[in-house]
C-alpha cells in the first residue's frame, strides 16, 4: 500500500467521510427491505427442485407457525415444536409455545389432522415423541408431556432434567433423537453452561456438544464435544452418528464417544469434519427406502438455510470414517424467506421439510423486536420422486411384536418406529419373541449351510433392542449374540457391536451372566484393536477406554484394557483414530501408568505402545522410568528417538540434562541432535524446565554447518537465556547471512540478560545499514528488554516510514508486552509518520482484539484522515454497483492481493489461513451488504466462535487469539498470524473476551469500482 | 478485564418501605407477633423467625430452583405469616455449591460467585437461606472439610460487603439438604451410600449454624417425617415431589415455630398460584436468556435490547402484590 496510491486512486478520500453523526452501518440483513409475501403457493412455485422429484406443501400456518423440529412417532404422525416467542421473551409476555401433531389420514400427501398437544412452552427448540408423550427442550428444562386420559392433549407435565443455560437462544438443547440404542441423543450449542443434577451426580458441560440420555434411568453423558451450533444429527444404519454444524463450516461430522471438535471445551485437541469450507449446515437426515431412487439411498439431506437451498451429500467409507462428497442441491430457492431448518424420512417414504419461514435468520444481527422478524408463518414441504410408488404406510404401535422384528432390518423411518415400540413395550413383553426372532441367526453361524448375510444384521439389532430394553438384570445380555456380532464378517457390525460391550460392562462375564466362563468385556474387545479394517480399532479402542472407566472394573482388568487398547499404535492411524487412542491414554492413564513404574506392564515387547501412551497423557511420572529403560542399552533405533524425546519433554532437569549431553556429543548426527534440542526447548516453554547445570556448551553448537541445528540452538539458547551465547548470537545477527537466520539471532538475543545482548541488539536497529526486516526483528527483541528504549528507537524508525511486514513485526511486539501499548503512544508524541506506514500501524491496533485507547489517541492525531466509512449514499452506489456491473474475477485478484491480507486470515476451498471464518461458501452465508460491513468495519459483527480472547500471562505477555480448544491445563489460541499459542492455564493471569481481529482499513486503498469487485467476488463463493 | 455487569437495580424502593405506622398489613403483622411467637421450647441458638416485611432470599441448588416453580415451601411460609408482607427471591441454580460452581456462565465460577454476592447485595435481603451440600457431598469425605471452609465463607460474605452498608446484614438460615431416597433409578444400596455421606455433610452445616449463629433448618433430619403414609419424597432419589416440598415447607414452618396444620386450600392455592406467576416473572427479570447478547460479549447487537429487563421489575412488584393480597385474605 503506497501513498501515491492511495491518492491516485483512492475515492475514500473524498467519498468516505468521519464517522461522527452518522448512522452505524447497517449489518448482514438489517438493509432487507424486500419482504415477501408469506404466499406458500409463491414460495413453492419459485423453488428450483432437482431433476425427478417434485415438492408440495404438507402443512401450513395457521397450523403451525415458525416449526423448530420435527419428527414422526410410530404410528406415522408428525410432531412439530414451534416457537413465536423466539428470540427473546418480551416483559409481560406469557410464553404460549406449542407443540403441534400432524397427520395425513388420507395417504394424499397433505396433513389432514392438526392438533396442539401442548402449549404453554418456552422456545421449545425440540420434540421427541415417546413413553407416551413426548420430550421437549423448553429453555432450562427437558420436559416429558404425556396424554394420559388420551384427548390427544398434554395433560401431565414433568421436568426431565433441569439446569440448562439459556445464553444465546439459538443455542438451547436442541436436535433430540432416539439412538438405535434407544439413548436420548440431544445436542447443546457453543455459548450453552449446563449443569445438571441427576440421581447418579451433577453433570456440567460448558460449551458445545452432544449429550446421551436414557430417560429410565436417568443416565446422563457428554457423548461428544464441540461444534457451534450442531443443528443436525443422523445415524446411519449401523448406528454410526453424523453431525451438522449450523455455524461451523466442516460439513459431515463423525460422532463417536469422546470425540471433540471445533470449540470444544475441556481437550487439548480436536478432530476435523469432512468437507472444509462447507456452507453452514442445519438438520440432517440419510435418505432410504423404495421409494427414493437407487442413486438417492444413503445419501444425506441437510440444510444451507442461509443460502435457502437444500443440500445433499454422498458418504463413501475411508479409514476409521468416511470421505464426504457434496452433491447438486435438491431444492434451491431465490427467495429470502425459505428457511429449510430440519428433515426427516417420513411414514410414506417421502421427504419431510420443516421451513421455518423467515426473511430474517438468527438474532444477533437484526433487533430482536423488528417487524421484519416472521412470528407467524412456518411450512412442512414434502419431497417425492416422481412416478415411483410411496412406501405403504402403517402404525407401528398395532403392529404385534413378531412383525415389528421383521421391520427392523427395514429401511427410513419405519425401522426407527419398530425399535421404538419395542423398546416401549418392555422386556418382559418383547422378551421371549427376541428368543425366537434370534434362534434362526444362532443356528447359522458364519461357514454354515443357511447362514446369510441378513443374519447379520439381524443380530445387531437384537442387540441395540437388548440395550434398549436393558432393565439392569443379568438375564436381558446376550452374550452369545454379541459375541458373534464382534466377529462378524462385516466390520460395521464388529464396530457398533463395540459400543454395545460398554453399556453391559458391568455385567458381561460376571457370574450368573450367560454359561460359566462366558468372557468378559475385556475379552470380547481385544480382538477388535488388531482388527483390519480400522473403523473397527476406533470403535475398540473407545470402547477398551469406557470399560476401563467403569467403576465396576478391577484395576487390573482396567490396566489390560489399557494395553489392549495401546495396540492401535501398532497399526497404521488416520487423525480420528489417533486421537482416540490418545484419548484412551490420557482417559485410563491411572491405570497404566502405574503398572509401567512397577515393571509390570504388557506392553507385548513393544515400547512404543508404552512410550505413545506417555507422550499422550503428559505423563511427568514416567521420565525416570524411560530414563532407566535407556541406560539399560537395550533400546535402540525409531524407539530410542522416541524416549529421548519423551523424555526431553517429560523429563526433570537433570534427566534433561542427559538428553542435553546427547545433543552435544560429537558423534550425535546433526539432525537428531536439533530434534532434541527442539523437544527440550519445548519442555522450557510449556513446563519451564531446562536442562540442568551450565548451558554454555550450546555455543558450539551455534556455528553448525547444518541449518536444522544451527537454527534450533540459536532457538534453545533464546528460550533458555544462555547468557554465554551472546557474542556469537550478536556475530550472527551482523553477519553477511541469510536474513531469517538472522532474525532469529535477534529474538533469542532479546532473552538474553546482560548487558552485550542489550548493546548488540541497539546497535543493530540504529545501524543505518542494517536491511529493515533486521531492524524490525532487532527492535521487536529490544521491546522484551526495555520497552521504553524500544519504543523510543521505534517512534525514530517509524518517522523513516518503513514497510508493513517489518511494522507488523514491531507492533506486534508492543502490543504482546503488558503496557506496551501504552509506551509507544507516549514515544510517538510529536512524531510524524508517514501516512502508508500510519496505516499499517493502525491496522495493527484494530487488529489487537481489543481497544488501545492511548495509542489509538496517538495515532489518529497524527492522521490526516481519522477513521472513516462509507455514507449511506456511498454505500448504497457500491452495493447496487455488486448487483451490476462489478467484476468476481477483479474481485478474486483483489481477494488474493498480499497488501489486503484477506489470504492470511481466510480459507477458500484449501487455501489460505484459519484465523477468522473460511469464506468457501460466504456467499450462500451472508448478504452482500453484511459483506461490504464487514469489510469496512470488522468489529461490527463477529461470528460465533470467531470473538476473540485476550490473555495475559504472569510473564506480562498479551496474547489476543482465537479459542480453538481448551483443557484443564491448557488454552490454545490462533492468534492473527494464524499460529497456534499454547498457553499453560498456571500461567494466566487474566483473560477477557476481546473483539475481532480483522485489522480495520484493509480495503481503504480500493476504489469504489473495486470495494464491488471485491464483495462480488465474495457474494458469489459458495452460490 | 471483567465482562459488564448486567445493572440490577432492585425495582421497588429499599425496604422497610416508608409507610405509615399502622397500615393494615403492619396492624395484622404486629397482631401476628404478638399471637404467635409461643413456639420458644423449638428456639436455641439456632432458632429464627420471619419478621413483618422481611425480604428473603433463597441460595441453592436444584431443591430451591424447582422451589421456585412449585412454590410450595414459599407459599408455606406466606400463609403461615399472614400480612407480614415477605418478599421472597428464588436465586437457585441446578448443580450448583458453595463455590457457585452453576454460576460461572463464561467465566471461572470464582466470578460466578462474585456475581451472586453482588446480586445478592443489590436485593438487599433482611433473610437469607442458604440451601447446599447435596452436589458438594459428591465428592465424598475427602470434600468436607473444603466444603465447611467455603460454607463459612460465604455466610461471612453474606453478611458482609453483600450489604450496601446502609442496612444490617441479612439474617442467615442454612439448610440442610433433603436425604436421598431410595426410588427409582436409584438402588437403595446407592441411596444408602450418599446417605451416609451426607450426614456428615449435614452435621457439618449444623455445626457450622450454631457457630455462626445462623438458623437452621434441619431437611436432612425432619423431612421423612413429615412425608404422609405411602407418598414418596422424590420422583427420581433427588428431585422432590409435591408431597416432599410440601413435607420440607412443614420442616421450615417448624423450625420457625409455625404450623400448617390450619392452612385452608383453597387460600393456599391462590397464594401458590400468586406465588408462582411471581417467581415465573423473576426468574426471567434475573436469569433472562440471551445474556450473550443482552449483557455480555455480543451485547454490541442486542444490549439496546437490555432495557426490557427491568422492565420485569414492575411485573415482579405487581405479582407480590397479588401474594401479599392472597395472604392477607382469610380462609
Amino acid at each position: 500500500m503506497r501513498s501515491n496510491s492511495l491518492s491516485s486512486r483512492c475515492f475514500l478520500a473524498t467519498a468516505i467521510v468521519i464517522v461522527a453523526g452518522l448512522p452505524t452501518p447497517a449489518s448482514a440483513q438489517r438493509a432487507l427491505t424486500d419482504i415477501p409475501t408469506p404466499d406458500p403457493t409463491a414460495e413453492l412455485a419459485a423453488m428450483e427442485v432437482a431433476e425427478g422429484y417434485e415438492v408440495n406443501l404438507f402443512a401450513s400456518d395457521p397450523a403451525i407457525r415458525k416449526p423448530l423440529q420435527i419428527n414422526f412417532d410410530p404410528a406415522g404422525r408428525m410432531w412439530v415444536s414451534s416457537s413465536s416467542v423466539y428470540p427473546q421473551l418480551r416483559p409481560g409476555e406469557i410464553p404460549n409455545d406449542t407443540v403441534t401433531i400432524l397427520d395425513d389420514t388420507d395417504g394424499d400427501g397433505v396433513a389432514d389432522v392438526s392438533r396442539v398437544f401442548a402449549a404453554g412452552l418456552h422456545m421449545p427448540t425440540a420434540v421427541l415423541p415417546g413413553d407416551g408423550g413426548c420430550y421437549v427442550a423448553n429453555a432450562t428444562e427437558m420436559l416429558h408431556l404425556a396424554d394420559t386420559d388420551g384427548d390427544g392433549r398434554a395433560d401431565a407435565r414433568r421436568t426431565v432434567l433441569s439446569g440448562f443455560g439459556t445464553e444465546d437462544t439459538h443455542h438451547l438443547i436442541h436436535t433430540f433423537r432416539w439412538g438405535v440404542d434407544a439413548r436420548l441423543y440431544f445436542n447443546q450449542s457453543i455459548y450453552i453452561h449446563s449443569h445438571v443434577e441427576t440421581p447418579h451426580g451433577v453433570r456440567r458441560l460448558n460449551g458445545g456438544g452432544m449429550w446421551r440420555f436414557r430417560p429410565a434411568t436417568l443416565d446422563l453423558a457428554v457423548f461428544a464435544r464441540g461444534w457451534v451450533n450442531p443443528w443436525g444429527h443422523a445415524i446411519d444404519p449401523w448406528g454410526r452418528s453424523l453431525v451438522t454444524d449450523g455455524a461451523g463450516g466442516e460439513g459431515i461430522n463423525l460422532g463417536f464417544p469422546g470425540a471433540a471438535y471445533f470449540t470444544a471445551v475441556g481437550t487439548p485437541r480436536i478432530l476435523h469434519g469432512m468437507n472444509p469450507g462447507s456452507p453452514k449446515l442445519c438438520g440432517l437426515e440419510i435418505l432410504s427406502g423404495a421409494h427414493l431412487p437407487d442413486d438417492a439411498q444413503g445419501t444425506l439431506v441437510t440444510h444451507d438455510f442461509r443460502a435457502n437451498r437444500v443440500c445433499r451429500y454422498r458418504l463413501t467409507e475411508s479409514g476409521s470414517g468416511f470421505e464426504s462428497e457434496k452433491l447438486p442441491d435438491l431444492i434451491r430457492s431465490p427467495r429470502v424467506d425459505f428457511r429449510p431448518i430440519d428433515v426427516k424420512m417420513g411414514p410414506d417414504g417421502a421427504i419431510y421439510i420443516a421451513d421455518w419461514y423467515n426473511p430474517i435468520i438468527q438474532h444477533g444481527e437484526v433487533d430482536f423486536r423488528d417487524d421484519r422478524r416472521d412470528r407467524t408463518h412456518g411450512r412442512i414441504w414434502r419431497v417425492t420422486a416422481k412416478g415411483r410408488p410411496l412406501v405403504p404406510r402403517f402404525d407401528a404401535t398395532t403392529l404385534s411384536n413378531g412383525e415389528l422384528l421383521d421391520v427392523l432390518t427395514a429401511d427410513g423411518w419405519a425401522r426407527d418406529a419398530a425399535r421404538r415400540v419395542l423398546v416401549e413395550r418392555g422386556i418382559d413383553e418383547v422378551g421371549p419373541d427376541l428368543d425366537d426372532w434370534a434362534s434362526a441367526a444362532r443356528r447359522a453361524a458364519p461357514g454354515t449351510a443357511g447362514y446369510h448375510r441378513g443374519l447379520e444384521r439381524r443380530c445387531l439389532e437384537l442387540l441395540w433392542l437388548r440395550q434398549g430394553l436393558d432393565d439392569g438384570s443379568n438375564a436381558v445380555i446376550d452374550g452369545a449374540i454379541l459375541s458373534r456380532v464382534l466377529n462378524a464378517p462385516d466390520p460395521r457390525a464388529r464396530a457398533a457391536a463395540c459400543r454395545v460391550v460398554i453399556d453391559w460392562a458391568d455385567r458381561l462375564g460376571r457370574p450368573g451372566v450367560g454359561p460359566d466362563g462366558s468372557p468378559g468385556p475385556i475379552d470380547l474387545l481385544a480382538p477388535t484393536v488388531d482388527d483390519d479394517v480400522a473403523a473397527v480399532r476406533l470403535e475398540g479402542v473407545r470402547a477398551l477406554a469406557a470399560v476401563g472407566a467403569v467403576a465396576e472394573t478391577s484395576p487390573a482388568d482396567a490396566t489390560r484394557a489399557a494395553a489392549l487398547a495401546l495396540h492401535v499404535v501398532d497399526h497404521p492411524r488416520d487423525d480420528a483414530l489417533d486421537y482416540a487412542v490418545w484419548l484412551a491414554a490420557r482417559e485410563l492413564q491411572g491405570a497404566w501408568l502405574p503398572a509401567v513404574l512397577a515393571g509390570s506392564f504388557d506392553d507385548g515387547g513393544k515400547i512404543s505402545r508404552v512410550l505413545f501412551a506417555i507422550r499422550a497423557a503428559e505423563a511427568t511420572a514416567a521420565s525416570g522410568w524411560m530414563v532407566e529403560q535407556w541406560q539399560q542399552g537395550t533400546i535402540s533405533g525409531a524407539d530410542l528417538d522416541a524416549l529421548l524425546h519423551a523424555v526431553a519433554l517429560l523429563g526433570t532437569a537433570d534427566e534433561l540434562r542427559l538428553v542435553f549431553d546427547i545433543a552435544l556429543a560429537a558423534d550425535t548426527p546433526a539432525a537428531k541432535a536439533a530434534s532434541l534440542l527442539g523437544h527440550l526447548a519445548e519442555s522450557q516453554r510449556k513446563r519451564k524446565v531446562a536442562p540442568a547445570g551450565d548451558l554454555a556448551g550450546l555455543t558450539r553448537l551455534l556455528t553448525s554447518p547444518d541449518e536444522a541445528l544451527e537454527g534450533a540452538a540459536i532457538d534453545a539458547a533464546g528460550v533458555w537465556q544462555v547468557e554465554a551465547t551472546a557474542a556469537v548470537l550478536a556475530s550472527l545477527a551482523a553477519a553477511d547471512r541469510p536474513l531469517p537466520r538472522r532474525q532469529a539471532a535477534c529474538r533469542a538475543l532479546g532473552n538474553l540478560p546482560g548487558q552485550p545482548a542489550h548493546d548488540a541488539l541497539a546497535a543493530l536497529a540504529a545501524e543505518p545499514t542494517t536491511p529493515e526486516p533486521l531492524v524490525a526483528a532487532s527492535l521487536a527483541a529490544l521491546v522484551g528488554r526495555s520497552v521504553d528504549e524500544g519504543a523510543r528507537l521505534t517512534a525514530a524508525w517509524l518517522a523513516r516510514g518503513p514497510g508493513d511486514a517489518a511494522v507488523h513485526e514491531v507492533l506486534r511486539a508492543f502490543l504482546g508486552a503488558r503496557g506496551g501499548a501504552d509506551r509507544l503512544a507516549v514515544a510517538l508524541a510529536g512524531v510524524s509518520i508517514p501516512e502508508a506506514t500510519l496505516r499499517a500501524v493502525i491496522q495493527d491496533v484494530t487488529a489487537a482484539g481489543r481497544p488501545e485507547p492511548q495509542l489509538t489517541a496517538a495515532l489518529e492525531r497524527g492522521s490526516t484522515t481519522g477513521s472513516r466509512t462509507l455514507n449511506a449514499a456511498d454505500r448504497a452506489a457500491v452495493l447496487a454497483r455488486v448487483g451490476t456491473g462489478a467484476d468476481a474475477a477483479r474481485g478474486r485478484e483483489l481477494y488474493r492481493r498480499a497488501e489486503l491480507r484477506c489470504l492470511a486470515c481466510h480459507r477458500i476451498d484449501r487455501e489460505g489461513g484459519r484465523v477468522g471464518p473460511n469464506l468457501t461458501a460466504i456467499g450462500s452465508a451472508a448478504q452482500p451488504d453484511y459483506l461490504l460491513d464487514a469489510l469496512l468495519d470488522p468489529a461490527k459483527s463477529v461470528k460465533e466462535g470467531y470473538g476473540s480472547l485476550v490473555v495475559v500471562t504472569v510473564d506480562g505477555q498479551v496474547t489476543s487469539g482465537i479459542p480453538v480448544s481448551r483443557s484443564d491445563t491448557e488454552l490454545v489460541l490462533r492468534d492473527a498470524l494464524d499460529k497456534e499459542v499454547r498457553l499453560q492455564l498456571n500461567d494466566i493471569e487474566e483473560e477477557a473476551p476481546g473483539t475481532s481481529l480483522m485489522p480495520a482499513g484493509l480495503v481503504d486503498s480500493l476504489s469504489r469500482e473495486e470495494l464491488a469487485d471485491l464483495v462480488r467476488y465474495l457474494s458469489s463463493l459458495g452460490r | 478485564m471483567p465482562p459488564p455487569e448486567r445493572p440490577f437495580p432492585v425495582g421497588r424502593s429499599p425496604r422497610p418501605k416508608q409507610t405509615p405506622l399502622l397500615t393494615p398489613a403492619l396492624c395484622a403483622a404486629l397482631l401476628w407477633l404478638t399471637t404467635t411467637s409461643t413456639s420458644a421450647s423449638e428456639a436455641g441458638a439456632t432458632s429464627w423467625s420471619l419478621q413483618a416485611g422481611d425480604r428473603v432470599v433463597l441460595l441453592g441448588d436444584t431443591v430451591i430452583e424447582r422451589e421456585g416453580e412449585r412454590g410450595v415451601i414459599e407459599t408455606a411460609l406466606v400463609a403461615a405469616h399472614p400480612g407480614a408482607d415477605l418478599t421472597f427471591r428464588n436465586l437457585g441454580w441446578s448443580g450448583d455449591t458453595v463455590w457457585a460452581e452453576s454460576r460461572g456462565v463464561f467465566d471461572a465460577p470464582s466470578a460466578g460467585y462474585a456475581r451472586l454476592l453482588d446480586l445478592v447485595g443489590a436485593l438487599r435481603p433482611t433473610v437469607v437461606f442458604v440451601a447446599y451440600g447435596r452436589n458438594e457431598s459428591l465428592a465424598g469425605a475427602a470434600g468436607l472439610e473444603a466444603f465447611r471452609v467455603q460454607l463459612v465463607r460465604l455466610c461471612s460474605d453474606l453478611r458482609g460487603p453483600a450489604g450496601d452498608g446502609t442496612t444490617p446484614a441479612p439474617r442467615i438460615v442454612l439448610v440442610t439438604p433433603p436425604p436421598i431416597e431410595s426410588t427409582p433409578p436409584l438402588s437403595a444400596a446407592a441411596a444408602d451410600a450418599r446417605n451416609r455421606v451426607l450426614t456428615d455433610y449435614a452435621t457439618v452445616i449444623r455445626s457450622v449454624a450454631t457457630e455462626q449463629e445462623a438458623g437452621l433448618v434441619d431437611l436432612f433430619a425432619a423431612t421423612t417425617s413429615h412425608l404422609p403414609a405411602g407418598a414418596r419424597l422424590t420422583e427420581n432419589g433427588i428431585h422432590l415431589t409435591d408431597a416432599g416440598y410440601g413435607a420440607a415447607a412443614a420442616v421450615f414452618a417448624a423450625s420457625c415455630g409455625k404450623s400448617l396444620s390450619g392452612d385452608h386450600p383453597g387460600r393456599t392455592a391462590a397464594i401458590r398460584a400468586a406465588v408462582n406467576e411471581k417467581n415465573r416473572l423473576f426468574f426471567h427479570r434475573w436469569r433472562p436468556a440471551n445474556e450473550t447478547y443482552l449483557f455480555l460479549f455480543r451485547r454490541h447487537e442486542q444490549g439496546n435490547n437490555a432495557i426490557e429487563i427491568p422492565q420485569f421489575d414492575a411485573l415482579v412488584d405487581a405479582a407480590e402484590a397479588k401474594v401479599w393480597e392472597m395472604a392477607r385474605e382469610s380462609p
